[in-house]
């Protein structure tokens, strides 16, 4: 099968076998409803350019490509570029998903903005947003996440909006969408639910995949202007796999780029103790879509394990399972240790303190540049700056304030 | 015949409304569902809905949630819920069973729903597949087991007509936007959406979801041929767990049945 970009998802939302929605009925309404307006607007002109001028006039994008010179010297070889949208207004990739989302929400008439997250990063991009528009808005976060990203759910409160702890479950990411899906469904008639990753029931992956795509668009045009060729990879990590798809999606039909997601290792593939599904799972049906899923045999949903609250999820999004299955794009795993060695060694070397999730693609270049000679370009998709795990990585540290 | 098929049309000719009662498999433990079932139907239940605990329920509320948590305590699985019903067939070979979940646990036990073993369940209802789907095309097949799909307040004209004429054993209609145990019932437009559900549908139109209360269940029975009670009931399950009394929930139960007749 050789993929087409341009085929998928088909009209019921499936990337090969993967996708699909599965939700309770009640929901199936308001995904008609959106993928309606999705497909009207997405190539509207007034549309594209609302868009466009608040990715750079709010978010300060283009985001650079930075060539990262003292990482560079210490693999001797290849020359590593860093895709940088830990320099976004919020911090992360995030932000470019829920630009694009709320003038959705905005054209919809909702007056209510819903979201889940779990390194925070969403919920401050959506509340961020929604204050630009002076809309309610409520957060769901597990509460092991409220906990570990104290810094984020401050940052939320700041921003007018209103944190809801979720403790059923495993406290988590996984947990803290059921919880946002549970509200959709009770309040669906005037509310939009922002989802954060390109996870979800169609259209959602296809929606997110599409805003997050400016990535991808700008590293074409950046790789020609500054080393004259396509990369030879690009590596992104992997939760539910939004930054990775916006970065991988443009570069889906040019052969000679390596894709390359990273998952969260937590304390090893082999140990079980990890939240990586594509490394470790099999299809399964989560958060409405068919996707791998790490899963017991009785087909319960496993908990996860991982240093990263951003990553620490059992599903994963549709597209990235299609991806897999068809060879295009490859998907690894580093450990918890491996993750937190990259974040001290970026930060040392590049002046760039990333993101824990961030740190996992860092953490890959370590056995990805042995297979690299010196012509060749790497790019890391930055996705995140790393002031919200201070608090996490100084406790590993066995540092106290 | 089906005995789901068969039940619910001798109380059509009788001129009788349904009652549907839900619980949670091993909820508190698999033999006080085991136990709970039969006194159910003593008391008066015409059709047992049994919930298959899932690590993830998005349509449930808190109530429903926290038993499939202690249901999950107890590693209750498919394939033990089928041998807690082969134990309950060897006194009652009549009651319809309806097996409710969600689609990942079903995927996963594919091959027990195509045995279904000694004619064990009637009916499966999976809360989130799109209605106009069959199990079928997820490669979960049975002739003789029947499927039950959702119709809501938000489901539009042309999918009610697809749903409802796509439903073998009946049509579930969701009384309220929101997960189970809710309560915010519009009969207004609860009882206009069943009329129009039963100009399709082939089979009986049920209700449930908001339903707290004999005098909820006398509201929805007029409109409907019959009701689904599911949380109120977890929830007495849930208080009396310990005692294990339970003569609370039969008097419950008789009085709703009393109260749609
Ligand atoms: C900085 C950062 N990177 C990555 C992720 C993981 O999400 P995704 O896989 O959707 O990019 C998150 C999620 O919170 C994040 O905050």
């Amino acid at each position: 099968m050789k993929p087409n970009k341009q085929s998928l998802p088909d009209k019921n939302g499936f990337f090969g076998d993967y996708g699909g929605k599965f939700v309770p009925e009640t929901l199936m309404y308001a995904l008609e409803q959106l993928e309606e307006t999705y497909l009207n607007l997405k190539d509207d002109d007034d549309f594209k350019k609302q868009f466009y001028k608040d990715l750079s006039e709010f978010v300060g994008r283009p985001s650079p490509l930075y060539f990262a010179e003292r990482l560079t010297d210490y693999y001797g070889t290849g020359s590593i570029w860093l895709k940088r949208e830990d320099l976004n207004h919020t911090g992360a990739h995030k932000i470019n998903n829920t630009i694009g989302q709320i003038l959705l929400a905005k054209h919809m008439g909702k007056k209510r903005i819903i979201a889940e997250t779990g390194a925070g990063q969403h919920g401050v991009a959506t509340a961020t947003v929604a204050a630009r528009l002076g809309l309610e808005c409520h957060i769901y976060m597990g509460a092991e996440d409220v906990e570990r990203q104290s810094l984020n759910v401050y940052r939320i409160k700041l921003l007018g909006a209103q944190v809801h702890k979720v403790d059923s479950g495993s406290a988590t990411l996984k947990d803290a969408l059921n919880e946002a899906l549970r509200d959709w469904v009770t309040n669906v008639d005037d509310t939009y639910y922002i989802i954060g990753s390109v996870t979800g029931p169609h259209p959602y992956p296809m929606i997110v995949r599409d805003f997050n795509s400016v990535v991808g668009e700008e590293l074409i045009s950046q790789s020609k202007e500054l080393f004259n060729k396509m990369p030879d990879a690009i590596v992104a990590c992997v939760g539910g796999g939004s930054n990775a798809m916006g970065a991988f999606y443009p570069f889906i039909n040019i052969a000679g780029t390596r894709l390359i997601g990273v998952e969260a290792g937590g304390e090893g593939v082999e140990t079980g103790e990890h939240a990586a599904p594509l490394n470790d799972g099999s299809p399964g049906v989560l958060h409405g879509a068919l996707s791998y899923l790490m899963q017991d045999d009785s087909g319960q949903v496993k908990s996860t394990k991982s240093v990263s609250a951003g990553l620490d999820y059992p599903g994963v999004g549709p597209e990235h399972s299609w991806l897999k299955d068809s060879g295009r794009a490859e998907y690894v795993a580093v450990s918890d240790d491996a993750a937190l060695k990259a974040f001290h060694q970026v930060s040392e070397f590049e002046g760039i303190i990333p993101a824990l999730e961030t740190a996992h693609a860092f953490a890959y270049l370590d056995t990805l540049m042995k297979g690299f000679d010196s012509n060749s370009n790497i790019v890391v998709n930055v996705s995140g700056r790393g002031d919200k795990d201070i608090n996490t990585v100084a406790e590993i540290d066995g540092i106290k304030f | 015949m089906n005995r789901l098929t068969k039940k619910l049309t001798d109380l059509k000719d009788k001129n009788k409304k349904a009652l549907v009662a839900y619980l949670v498999a091993g909820d508190p433990d698999i033999e006080t569902t085991l136990h709970l079932m039969k006194l159910f139907v003593e008391a008066g239940v015409d059709v047992l809905e049994i919930g298959v605990p899932f690590t993830d329920p998005i349509a449930e509320g808190p109530i429903i949630q926290k038993a499939h948590d202690r249901a999950l305590k107890q590693d209750v699985s498919l394939s033990s819920i089928f041998k807690m019903i082969k134990k309950f067939r060897v006194d009652d070979k009549q009651t319809p069973l309806v097996l409710m979940g969600y689609l990942n646990t079903f995927l996963s036990h594919k091959n027990l729903i195509e045995d279904n073993e000694d004619s064990a369940i009637d009916s499966i209802l999976v809360v989130d597949i799109p209605g106009e789907l069959n199990l079928a095309d997820y490669g979960i097949e049975n002739k003789n087991v029947n499927t039950i799909s959702l119709i809501s307040p938000t489901t539009n004209k042309d999918r009610i007509k697809s749903i409802a004429k796509n439903s073998s054993g009946f049509v579930y209609y969701v009384t309220l936007r929101g997960v189970t145990g809710a309560s915010n019932l519009n009969i207004n437009e609860v009882s206009k959406n069943i009329e129009e559900i039963k100009k399709y549908a082939f089979v009986p139109t049920l209700a449930g979801f908001g339903i707290k209360s004999p005098e909820d269940a006398k509201l929805l029975s007029e409109c409907s041929d019959g009701v689904i009670i599911g949380s109120s009931l977890v929830k007495m399950i849930e208080e009396n767990s310990q005692s294990k009394e339970f003569d609370r929930i039969s008097k419950y139960i008789t009085e709703i049945k009393q109260a749609i007749s």
